[in-house]
């Protein structure tokens, strides 16, 4: 990245003489180079967040299309857990796109990228510039900007609970399964839970959006619900009602998608004399800002996410903002995929999961007992994959929910923190409501 | 599957069951079925009979309520009950042959289905007297107790020997049992927990404890080729057990009633006023009022109450715990969720709550924390002691499943108050504010008790700072004002000199605010650290610029020194509000005007701090002396500038010359006497004072100050004057008229005067 980058500040650099006359605020050459430096961290940044993905993009395609679970599971045990014991080739790599552990890269690659945005915003800026143009207008903006994103991390922080919900039905099959002689009856009570997590999956997805999930839902019951389940029909509508309302402590029309939607709807790139000014870094930051959001609600199941494909573009012109793309682009793709697949979110292991689930499921289905020798290796196979996804779960969901916490008092302090600012220059704030 | 393949299975087993004679009473009763479909006895007494009554289950579901009558039979059975070992050994002979592939007949669970749901039919035949050979639970499940300790003895001992067959007896319970699952689950008419007699549901859970205790015990015992076919068996069927008891378990725990009787309690008593929140803080978990007098645990009747408890228990010995947890927290979960809607709690976005009408959030505000009362000081706490109850024997985990389900609920709750801290700042949302903090200060340790686990932790960490936002938010409201007063710059005078707007509003808002004296104290000894701790660009700004504020130094020298935060906070802002009432008194042309003005004010601000208690005790008594002599002295600015000067028409100075009157002198007095009392009059009937106390005061001062010097003038110089015109057009005013027009005074009503006027 390092040869666009300097192009791009080159650019700048000319696009600043043209517009010396432009009665912007006048930027002294120490802050054009901290405004420089910071559009270049942040293209570094999300750079490595895109690096990682364009060296194991190969990899997560076979992962996502072979049906080689143990490969799949080797390629990803061997990124964080040293302890694998899987053929280890030089460095352990990066992780892989949309995993936990990318998603723990993104938010810290936030946290730095927010503090350093308002050190150039704030710090030893005369406040008086925020009553002006554009931060006049641009500020307010990005504050509500934050409330919004504020409502997605919570939406974020319950979506990881209904993923933490799903792990441990997954650890009731993988207790299950993994019992020697392995009977029919741990089968059906893996089967069960595993059952009972895709319904909460389709549910959690589809919510009352439309009615889809019945259909999905019943094909389920039919083919092993009824066997397992028993109870009766009736039983079953109330399970379905449980998985909703467990997954979402948002407001009943509260929509995840409608939400990133509002967030980037009036969200354009400063153009003239203002792209080299203060508007750009606040216009950065409200990129970022969208974009890990959106990533988020992709991938962490969230109320209601029609159409987010099409509710976030960034312009493709702008040098600092290529990684962005590049990763939005992938997601992107990724998410239409989804939509057409019907999968619970793009979080790797979450899709994974689904995965791991449905064939054990299948298995289930036509177990024998006693098992031949292929199907024990095919299970052994798709055990290990589902362990090893619930041991990124166990170590990382909590982390990662921690870390949407902290991006969230991040978000709430810096907005304090600016709203104080603005208070010092709007001494004549609100008259006495006499 | 074909039906008829299984046959041979339960076939074989009836010639020692109560099936032989069974199926010969069928003429007797073919239609009357027993309602004792779910006896132990005989369920797995099928015969081929039976698919000839398909509608038997529903039929002996409907007879349900004449169950008891046939309790007796299975011990009736008991001594009758003698199978021959021989028979057996011979059926289980039989049984091996019709089907050498047990596991097969478990693959074709349907058909199984469809075959064991026929053993009600069976039980049309029941009220024959049994067989000598059928099968009793009660017995097999004796010899089965007595297999596992033989083979838990014999493992404990080491015993290389190879294991025995599994007796016949075995296979037979494991039969018994499933048919039961079969009969208690089939699709047309599943049998609800609730609906099974004690004795059946008793059983049922001892013969589940049993299949686990056995499929461990075998599963010890050998991994013999055979003997893993058993196991699988056993496996099979303990699961089904279990599968029907986790739905059952799943319907009871699902089954609760949301009781609303205290939301109306509360609803009465936090729809008054916020001081009472004061009085009445939530009382302590320990005397938290349970809703147990009727008996009624979180909703659940004492039934349900102690059916979960024997679920659970089974579940969690048979190494089902995980599938317990869990059910049990998505059914509470909703439940929490359901009981914070049914308290008026709704969910809103923190984007909704910024764009939300102050007066709707006020109501929500309400709400919230009426919930977030009662959610710590009884729900939280008998949520506790519904987990303590069904997990009684397992601490760890109800403690476990308690905090994480609160934890939602209490994240829920915080994040209002977080959206709410949010809004934009204006003075009145001060009071709800503190409704908000106040709530939070009695809660947040109650909370901090009842959770004990270190998980909680990072929500207890997230209360207090929610709660520091609170705060914060209540700190910078006051800098608002501060501000705002200072920015009250209008150019136009009240008219009169009467009491200014600003003034009111300001010493309504802060004797009011004084009502929460105690609280902000806290908040400002608290907040206003973290602020100074962590923020370069907070709010010391605005503190250090009112610091140099001149009125600062000048009335409250010597009191700051032991001020306390919040003490010094409302002096600033009096002091702000002296000072912006002095510069709007100066916006009066007339000097006399402007005293009356700083008097109105002044007397207003006086008698606003002496009524209410809080602020007059935290303004103290030397301020109060300074504010009453400092009204002394507009008093007697105005009685000078005003008075002084009409008087100075009285003085003797030139009037005399050469002992006598000098009459175009005296005339000229009366005359610009006349004119000055006719102007003041005029313009200071205009004039308001709108406090009568005062008013009647200063019209009494006054009069006292005029009229005896106006009579002795009169008494001494009205002689001069040739009576009758003369007189007439010099003495216009007679002292009784100089009363009753002074009395006229700071009426502020125009008009009137206009009538009066001659």
């Amino acid at each position: 990245m390092p040869a666009t980058d300097n192009q791009g500040s080159f650019l700048n650099r000319i696009s600043i003489r043209r517009n010396q006359f432009a009665p912007i605020e006048t930027c002294n050459d120490q802050e054009q180079e901290n405004l420089e430096l910071f559009q270049r961290h942040v293209a570094d940044r999300f750079a490595d967040l895109l690096y990682i993905h364009s060296t194991t993009t190969t990899a997560a395609v076979t992962n996502s299309n072979s049906n080689d679970h143990s490969s799949a599971a080797a390629a990803a045990t061997t990124t964080d857990s040293p302890s694998a014991t899987h053929e280890t080739h030089g460095p352990p790599p990066p992780p892989q796109l949309l995993s936990i552990s990318w998603f723990r890269n993104l938010l810290d690659t936030y946290l730095c990228c927010e503090a350093e945005f308002k050190a150039v915003l704030v710090s030893g800026r005369d406040p008086s510039q925020f009553s002006r143009p554009p931060l006049d207008r641009l500020i307010p903006d990005f504050l509500e900007r934050s409330i919004k994103a504020l409502d997605i991390c919570n939406a974020v922080t319950h979506g990881v609970d209904l993923v933490q919900h799903w792990q441990k039905l997954a650890q009731i099959a993988l207790m299950a399964l993994r019992q020697t002689p392995l009977g029919e009856g741990q089968v059906r009570r893996a089967g069960k839970a595993l059952n009972t997590l895709l319904t909460s999956m389709v549910f959690d997805d589809k919510e009352n959006a439309n009615n889809n999930f019945h259909g999905r839902w019943t094909e389920r019951t039919r083919s092993f619900g009824r066997r397992v389940g028993g109870g009766g029909g009736n039983n079953k509508d109330r399970t379905a009602g449980n998985f909703r309302s467990l997954s979402w402590s948002v407001a009943k029309s509260w929509s995840a998608s409608k939400q990133i939607q509002n967030m980037s709807a009036n969200l354009a790139a400063p153009r003239g004399g203002e792209s080299t000014g203060l508007a750009l870094p606040v216009y950065i930051m409200n990129t970022i800002v969208v974009f890990v959001m959106w990533a988020l609600v992709a991938a962490i199941p969230c109320q209601e996410r029609n159409g987010l494909a099409t509710h976030f573009q960034v312009p493709r012109n702008l040098n600092w903002a290529q990684p962005i793309i590049g990763l939005q682009e992938k997601i992107g793709e990724d998410w239409k995929k989804k939509e057409k697949k019907g999968t619970a979110g793009l979080l790797e292991e979450l899709q994974r999961m689904e995965k791991v689930a449905h064939s054990l499921v299948e298995f289930a289905d036509t177990f024998v007992f006693p098992m031949e020798e292929e199907k024990e290796a095919e299970l052994a196979a798709l055990v290990a994959e589902l362990a090893e996804i619930c041991k990124k779960m166990e170590e990382g969901l909590g982390p990662l929910q921690q870390q949407v916490r902290e991006v969230f008092h991040r978000i709430v302090r810096s907005r304090a923190e600016i709203i104080d600012v603005l208070d010092q220059i709007t001494k004549m704030s609100a008259p006495v409501p006499y | 599957m074909d039906p008829e393949k299984d046959i041979p299975l339960p076939q074989t087993s009836s010639p020692t069951s109560a099936s032989a004679s069974a199926s010969a009473s069928v003429p007797h009763h073919p239609t009357t079925t027993d309602p004792d479909n779910k006896d132990d006895d005989h369920n797995t007494t099928t015969t081929t009979d039976n698919k000839d009554h398909p509608n038997n289950n529903n039929d002996s579901n409907e007879l349900h309520p004449e169950k008891s009558d046939q309790e007796d039979l299975p011990q009736q059975n008991l001594g009758l009950d003698t199978p021959s070992t021989t028979k057996q050994e011979a059926e289980a002979e039989a049984e091996a042959e019709a089907d050498p592939d047990p596991e097969k007949a478990d693959d074709a669970l349907d058909s199984d289905i469809k075959e064991q749901e026929q053993p009600p039919a069976d039980h049309v035949n029941l009220q024959e007297p049994p067989p000598p050979l059928s099968l009793d639970l009660n017995k097999v499940s004796e010899e089965v107790d007595q297999y596992i300790s033989t083979i838990l003895s014999s493992t404990s001992k080491g015993d290389e020997s190879t294991p025995p067959e599994v007796p016949t007896f075995v296979h037979q319970f494991a039969l018994l049992i499933e048919a039961k699952i079969v009969d208690y689950e089939c699709d047309e008419n599943p049998m609800k927990w609730s609906q099974l007699e004690d004795q059946d549901s008793t059983s049922f859970l001892e013969a589940t404890l049993r299949l686990s205790s056995l499929s461990k015990a075998i599963s010890e015992l050998s991994t013999e080729h055979k003997h893993a076919h058993f196991v699988n068996r056993i496996g099979g069927v303990l699961q089904r057990a279990m599968s029907y008891i986790e739905e059952e378990f799943k319907s009871l725990v699902e089954d609760y009633k949301i009781h609303d009787s205290d939301h109306s309690n509360k609803q009465s008593t936090s729809s008054t006023q916020n001081q009472e929140s004061d009085e009445n803080p939530p009382p302590p978990p320990e005397s938290a009022p349970l809703p147990l007098e009727d008996n009624n645990f979180p909703g659940y009747s004492e039934d349900i109450l102690s059916d979960l408890i024997r679920l659970s228990k089974v579940m969690i010995a048979g190494g089902y715990e995980m599938e317990c947890c869990q059910v049990y927290f998505v059914a509470r979960r909703n439940a929490m969720e359901e009981s914070l809607q049914k308290f008026g709690f709704e969910k809103h976005s923190m984007d909704d709550v910024q764009k939300m009408p102050w007066e709707s959030l006020e109501r929500e505000i309400v709400n919230w924390i009426r919930t977030f009362k009662q959610c710590a000081s009884v729900h939280f706490s008998s949520e506790r002691r519904l987990s303590q109850v069904i997990f009684s024997d397992h601490p760890l985990m109800s403690e476990s499943l308690f905090c994480s389900l609160s934890q939602g609920v209490i994240l829920q709750l915080l994040n209002f108050a977080d959206a709410v801290a949010l809004t934009k700042r204006a003075a009145e949302k001060l009071f709800k504010f503190l409704d908000i903090y106040e709530a939070m200060r009695d809660i947040l340790p109650i909370i901090d008790n009842l959770f004990l686990e270190e998980s909680m932790n990072e929500v207890k960490r997230e209360a207090s700072m929610i709660k520091g936002r609170i705060g914060e938010a209540m700190i910078s409201i006051f800098v608002d004002l501060e501000n705002s007063i200072k920015a009250d710059l209008g150019k136009t005078p009240v008219p009169g000199g009467a009491v200014h707007p600003l003034t009111r509003y300001t010493m309504n808002y802060l004797k009011y605010v004084c009502e929460y004296k105690e609280t902000l104290e806290h908040v400002f000894k608290e907040h206003q650290k973290i602020e100074r701790a962590d923020s370069a660009t907070g709010s010391d700004f605005n503190y250090q610029s009112q610091a140099q504020n001149p009125n600062n130094n000048n009335n409250n020298n010597n009191e700051v020194v032991k001020q306390s935060p919040f003490q010094t906070q409302i002096i600033k802002v009096m002091d702000l509000l002296d000072a912006n009432i002095e510069s709007k008194s100066k916006l009066y042309k007339d000097h006399s005007l402007s005293s009356i003005f700083m008097m109105n004010n002044g007397r207003y601000i006086l008698q606003k701090v002496r009524s209410g208690n809080e602020i007059n005790r935290l303004m103290g008594d030397s301020w109060c002396r300074k504010r009453s002599s400092d009204l002394r002295q507009y008093h007697k600015g105005y009685t000078r500038e005003t008075w002084g000067k009409l008087l100075s028409c009285f003085q003797p100075d030139g009037l005399m010359h050469n002992g006598k009157v000098v009459k175009p002198v005296l005339k000229e007095r009366f005359k610009s006497f006349n004119a000055m009392f006719d102007e003041i009059h005029k313009t200071q009937s205009t004039w308001v004072i709108s406090d009568e106390q005062l008013q009647s005061e200063m019209r009494v001062s006054i009069s006292n100050m005029v009229i005896p010097a106006y009579r002795s003038f009169l008494g001494r110089y009205s002689q001069t004057f040739t009576p009758g015109r003369q007189t007439e057009k010099y003495v216009k005013y007679q002292p009784e008229d100089i009363e009753t027009y002074i009395d006229e005074l700071f009426d502020g009503n125009a008009a009137l005067m206009g009538k009066r006027r001659p």
